[in-house]
């Protein structure tokens, strides 16, 4: 088998903010999501609402907030940590392409029946685009309404934390479809789960990314700052 | 008119869980005496909270999760005469057709249950208070108790649901030394209260008024009123708030679907991409995906 390239697609630290990013949001969204299990008023208490209750209920409360810092922070720490990479996330997100609105048509396309391809995608695709606007959108809405409800009952009115809750729950079911869609991608699906490595090692092979984001790897090509290796470095390795 | 002895007797039928029952406190002949706050305490076994003199009669500011009923005393000038009025008004839950609590609560622990009572099941809560915010007669509450972990539960009048459930009155009606607090079918009771508002504007209260007929569906808890209901603190044609009713009617079972439709396009997708992309295996893509030149 021949010798595979590798590109570098994220820096250390751009995979340490998505870390605490994802897990913070992982956690939050499953202590939330128990409320989906409430018990039926017609029935009997089911499935994993019971967790709600007692104590263990009363923990989960106490790890939803732990968690609703890390949150909080890792946007804050990627600006710190990576400013060039952040301003250069914002710069690719403003810019929508006709291509990245083309991939919605061909991508499901092809990530179903291998039939047809995507345009050319820069760094981050259509999908990749949606994705991260809909996280950005739901986590100011999260992070405000969540610190109302958190810190500041009593303080504003009823309309205020009544609407608060609306949103906390308005931004959960926009962000929990998305997020399913972005772990299946990842996770699951067999052909576009190659890409899971970029958040691991911070490579994906040279061969996947001139596929799917042959945009992005031919400006890298052009301009030499394109980081290419032979083998992908142990993924384990700290 | 006035004392209804006969009251005293009533009975739902057991066999009905069905009908409809109801409190109705007759303001006019209430002398603001605290009986039936005893009793409640008495009753549902809930512990005494001192509260300092503030410069009023009234015994708390507010109801709490172990307070459940509370005279509130209004001093009250009208405006006309210049004449001072001292206006009792019993608060508590108003078991209400259509509550705020019972649509905000996200447990389920509230419910609309027999009798027309809103019950409260107290394992359920998670004292979450959502249903304090969505409550328009802040008559439901949960102790704040922000460091410590002992369970806080909500807490409000349950209409002694366990003594009416076995043909008792409720512990408020069953003390009140003059009978203003009625307890019986609701339909009686508003007819009774409209005769009775009748009656008390002959004699002079020309505002009097029946609260709670229509209130949010028809309340469980009427009152025959002196002066008009804004007086008392009482909202005037209060609503269950739309925000609490988007986001039990819409935001919920619209976005179970959302996520039921994703979760079932992923099933699909994988289904079909397993195949598609089989042959491409460990190798990137180099598979029969028909690549197009660009």
């Amino acid at each position: 088998m021949a010798r595979e390239a590798w590109i570098r697609k994220f820096t250390g630290r751009q995979i340490f903010v998505h870390w605490l990013f994802g897990i913070s949001w992982l956690v939050l969204a499953l202590t939330g999501a128990l409320f989906l299990w409430r018990p039926d008023p017609h029935g009997t208490v089911t499935g994993l609402g019971v967790y709600l209750q007692g104590s263990v209920g009363q923990t989960l409360r106490t790890v939803h907030r732990v968690a609703a810092v890390g949150l909080m922070l890792a946007p804050l720490l990627y600006i710190v940590l990576e400013p060039r990479g952040f301003f250069r996330d914002l710069k690719e997100l403003v810019t929508i392409t006709r291509n990245d609105l083309r991939f919605f048509v061909t991508g499901p396309v092809f990530y179903t029946t291998g039939k047809g391809h995507v345009p050319p995608q820069g760094r981050y695709n259509g999908g990749h685009k949606l994705n991260y606007w809909i996280v950005i959108l739901t986590w100011i809405g999260f992070v405000v309404s969540g610190t109302v409800m958190w810190l500041l009952r009593g303080a504003v009115s009823v309309q205020t934390f009544r609407l608060m809750l609306l949103i906390h729950s308005l931004s959960f079911f926009v962000g929990v479809p998305m997020a399913l869609i972005h772990l299946y991608l990842t996770l699951l699906h067999p052909f576009t789960r190659q890409a899971l490595s970029a958040v691991i090692s911070g490579y994906v092979k040279l061969s996947y990314a001139r596929m799917e984001h042959r945009q992005w790897v031919e400006e890298e090509l052009a301009r030499g700052t394109a980081e290419l290796r032979e083998a992908p470095p142990g993924a384990g390795a700290a | 008119m006035g004392r209804v002895g006969t009251w005293e007797a009533w009975q739902p039928d057991p066999r009905n869980p069905k009908q409809e029952v109801a409190m109705l406190v007759d303001v006019s002949e209430c002398i603001g005496c605290k009986a039936c706050e005893v009793a409640c305490k008495h009753w549902n076994q809930n512990e005494a909270r001192i509260e300092g003199f503030t410069g009023s009669y009234q015994s708390h500011s507010n109801l709490d999760a172990k307070t459940w009923t509370l005279i509130k005393f209004t001093e009250y000038e009208d405006p006309e005469s210049g004449d001072i009025r001292w206006l009792f008004q019993k608060h508590n839950c108003m078991h209400c057709t259509e509550a705020g609590c019972v649509t905000a609560c996200p447990t389920n622990a509230l419910q609309y249950g027999d009798y027309g009572v809103v019950t409260l099941d107290q394992d359920a809560c998670i004292g979450c208070a959502y249903c304090e915010q969505a409550c328009p007669f802040d008559a439901i509450h949960v102790d704040r108790t922000a460091w410590d972990q002992k369970a806080q539960k909500a807490g409000k009048c349950t209409l002694c649901y366990d003594r009416i459930s076995n043909g008792l009155q409720p512990a408020c009606v069953k003390t009140c030394p003059t009978d203003c607090i009625k307890y019986g079918d609701r339909q009686a009771l508003i007819e009774w209260g409209r005769k009775r508002v009748e009656e008390l504007k002959a004699r002079g209260f020309k505002n009097a008024n029946l609260y709670g007929e229509h209130e949010l569906g028809g309340l469980h808890e009427l009152y025959v009123l002196t002066e008009p209901p804004e007086v008392y603190g009482l909202p005037v044609n209060p609503r269950v708030d739309w925000k609490v009713k988007a986001w039990k009617y819409a935001v919920q079972p619209i976005g179970k679907a959302v996520m039921g439709a994703a979760l079932f396009g992923m099933a699909i997708n994988w289904l079909a991409a397993r195949r598609a992309f089989a042959s491409a295996g460990a190798r990137a893509g180099q598979g029969d995906s028909g690549h197009e030149g660009e």
